[in-house]
């Protein structure tokens, strides 16, 4: 989980170019400056590559919160041994 | 009306740019970051580019500035609303006209289109027609309203197959009817030269449909293909509109040994050499069929090989696989300099830039010196596999043009020509014998429809001897055609030993008292044989029936048009104001002196203006 957060925080601040961005699990898309609905798209996309997984059309617009985001990835991240 | 001021002063684009046009150096994440840094400073020229689409057109934006910003050129980009291609267009006070775009792009998704489809209330053929003419309508209201150049996107095929395989054979099967919207939207920018075809169904499977789309960000954020492949799309855009500025590639320069055939044509001969129809010769075989029909469309083809001319020639005259002939090679080089002299001595022979030379060399020591001497000479790399080199080629596009003129076909010849008129005038005793001897006749005209295409090309492509380099589309040379309040003039020689064509570009507009010279531009091809003085003489002799007391003439530097600095000092105008940038020159029509030529039949200039 706390490689998750990092790697999720790595892509946010990539994506809203921000190296001060701190993310906490209650951050949403009307907290961050730039967190349109376009830059979404571009942050799913980042997310997927970074992570190697694939969101489903709902989840993508319907995610609501930062800590959401990092369950879900979590959830489909292989089990690792 | 906005006219570009293209040929900046040191164009900024790095010596690889046509290597930063690999699918590797599309990242979108990279670009979008790129876009967020860029410095209009380092940027010599301006662009403004409207967006119009059914189909979000954010995420092109960034795309786009950064890859323009790489050709160095500050791009201003203007969206129109989502989904408001008709209204935009079709609205007179919209936007799009008060943004004054030079290029329009309207985007069509087929995704949109698909959902159209689904909605028909009549049969598919009525859809069609009805798509059709609502595009070209549009285009019809951008043209009467603007200037621009239109670059309209066809379809990309859809994966769905209703009837699998038969939809083929179904002609209202949605396949179909994208397919037949593709070959309208082809049929009718065939007619309208302000109208461009961005082959965005190429670029789409070239990539494959498979990675092409991706649904979920459509259904989110109306995205017009999956991400990663938005940047092709602009890079589309962004080579279209580079073309139609005049970025064009008029010479490929060859190498022979392992590029033209296998082997070294020195050591193993004509016999030996690995070059034919079938097998393990086939590529090379291939590469020259490719170039073959580049120079049909009129693409000079230039060789440079370390060989022994007599070597080299061999297989041109003797190899019975051999598809290019000599008579396709415009300048023949073949020696033991480095090819950076090799290609400058090709330049000059051909009076073109370096930066429309295109060198391919299976050598990679060959290609890095080039592009470390002659860094405005495109070098792209060539894959190891000879059976891969026209893939290679093709797929960095480098070949992009906006127009198509019979002359194109005979450019060759043209050249060709050329070379013998030089040996002929080394066989006379002086300048002016020889040029007696020609027997050069010229007609000067207004523009008219029949000749637009070609000065639309000569006016995107001369650019030393050119005195404003303002760009002008066609539409826009279409526009000047229909202006009575100016006068606009193409000129045509023709010689003994063939037909130039269309040479020479005069747009000239009377202003109080004196005829103001907007732009004058000459292909390089006939310089030196007393046209610019005929041309000269046509010009005052008209000022003076018009009884006009002056001439006003303007030249603006730029990085590639010395040649005509002091184009107007030589005619005896003198400097009113500016300095060695930009300046205007004046000339007392009543003093001027004709110059004699040896142009025996110049026609009359046309009336009006």
């Amino acid at each position: 989980m706390a490689d998750t957060w990092q790697h999720m925080q790595h892509v946010f601040r990539d994506i809203f170019d921000d190296e001060a961005l701190d993310l906490q699990p209650e951050t949403t898309a009307a907290g961050v400056e730039g967190w349109d609905s376009l830059t979404h798209i571009d942050l799913i996309v980042a997310l997927e590559r970074e992570f190697k997984i694939k969101f489903t059309t709902a989840e993508v617009t319907r995610l609501k919160n930062v800590g959401e985001l990092a369950a879900l990835i979590d959830k489909k991240l292989p089990v690792r041994p | 009306m906005e006219y570009s001021q293209a040929q900046p002063a040191g164009r900024t684009s790095s010596p690889s740019r046509q290597i930063e046009r690999h699918a590797t150096a599309l990242d979108y994440a990279s670009l979008v970051k790129a876009s967020r840094r860029l410095d209009p400073a380092a940027t010599s020229q301006k662009l403004r580019i409207a967006l119009l689409a059914d189909a979000a057109t954010q995420q092109l934006v960034p795309l786009l500035r950064t890859l323009f910003h790489q050709e160095g050129i500050d791009a201003q980009v203007y969206e129109g609303p989502f989904d408001g291609i008709r209204l935009e267009a079709l609205d007179a006070d919209s936007g799009l006209y008060r943004f004054q775009p030079e290029f329009v792009v309207i985007l069509n998704s087929v995704q949109a289109l698909r959902a159209a489809f689904g909605r028909r209330s009549g049969n598919a053929e009525a859809f069609l027609e009805n798509t059709a003419r609502d595009m070209t309508a549009v285009w019809d209201a951008i043209q009467s309203r603007c200037p621009a150049t239109i670059l309209q996107s066809n379809f990309v095929a859809p994966y769905e197959r209703h009837f699998g395989n038969f939809d083929q054979k179904v002609a209202a099967s949605f396949s179909s009817v994208v397919a037949a919207l593709n070959g309208r939207i082809r049929d009718a920018a065939g007619g309208r030269s302000a109208v461009l075809v961005n082959d965005v169904e190429a670029v789409a499977s070239w990539i494959g449909r498979r990675d092409w789309f991706d649904d979920r960000f459509w259904d989110a954020a109306k995205s017009f293909c999956a991400l990663e492949h938005l940047p092709a799309v602009a890079r589309n855009i962004v080579e279209m509109a580079m073309a139609s500025r005049g970025r064009v590639m008029k010479c490929v320069v060859l190498d022979l040994d392992n590029t033209l055939w296998g082997g070294v044509i020195g050591d193993d001969g004509v016999d030996g050499i690995v070059l034919n129809a079938h097998g393990d010769g086939e590529g090379f075989y291939r590469f020259q069929s490719f170039l073959r029909e580049l120079r049909r469309r009129g693409i000079l083809l230039a060789v440079c090989s370390k060989n022994e001319m007599s070597n080299a020639l061999a297989p041109f005259e003797r190899h019975p696989d051999m598809l290019l002939r000599r008579e396709d090679i415009t300048v023949f080089v073949a020696n033991w300099k480095d090819k950076a002299e090799n290609i400058r001595a090709i330049r000059d022979t051909l009076n073109i830039g370096f930066d429309s030379m295109v060198f391919l060399d299976d050598n990679p020591f060959e290609r890095n010196l080039v592009r470390g001497v002659l860094p405005e000479v495109i070098v792209p790399e060539l894959p190891e596999d000879p059976a891969d080199y026209v893939r290679a080629v093709s797929e960095l596009n480098l070949f992009e043009t906006t127009s198509f003129s019979a002359e194109d076909l005979q450019r060759a010849d043209l050249y060709r020509a050329e070379a013998e008129r030089r040996e002929a005038a080394a066989a006379y005793g002086s300048a002016e014998e020889f040029l007696r001897s020609l027997d050069m006749r010229m007609v000067v005209a207004r523009f008219d429809p029949y000749h637009l295409p070609r000065i639309a090309q000569l006016i995107q492509r001369s650019n030393q001897f050119n005195l404003t380099t303002h760009r002008y589309t066609e539409a826009e040379c279409e526009a000047l055609m229909k202006n009575e309040a100016v006068l606009p003039l193409y000129a045509k020689l023709s010689d003994r030993l063939g037909d130039h064509g269309l040479i020479g570009v005069i747009v000239l507009e009377p202003a109080g008292d004196e005829l103001v010279i907007r732009d004058w531009l000459m292909s390089c091809r006939v310089l030196a044989r007393g046209v610019e003085q005929q041309l000269m003489n046509l010009v005052v002799e008209h000022a003076r029936e018009r009884g006009l007391a002056r001439i006003r003439g303007e030249y603006i530097r730029t990085a590639k048009n010395q040649m005509v600095q002091d184009f107007f000092a030589g005619f005896g105008f003198t400097r009113a104001a500016g300095d060695a940038d930009h300046s205007h020159w004046l000339l007392d029509a009543a003093a001027y002196r004709p110059r004699e030529t040896f142009i025996l039949h110049a026609a009359e200039m046309a009336t009006a203006a």
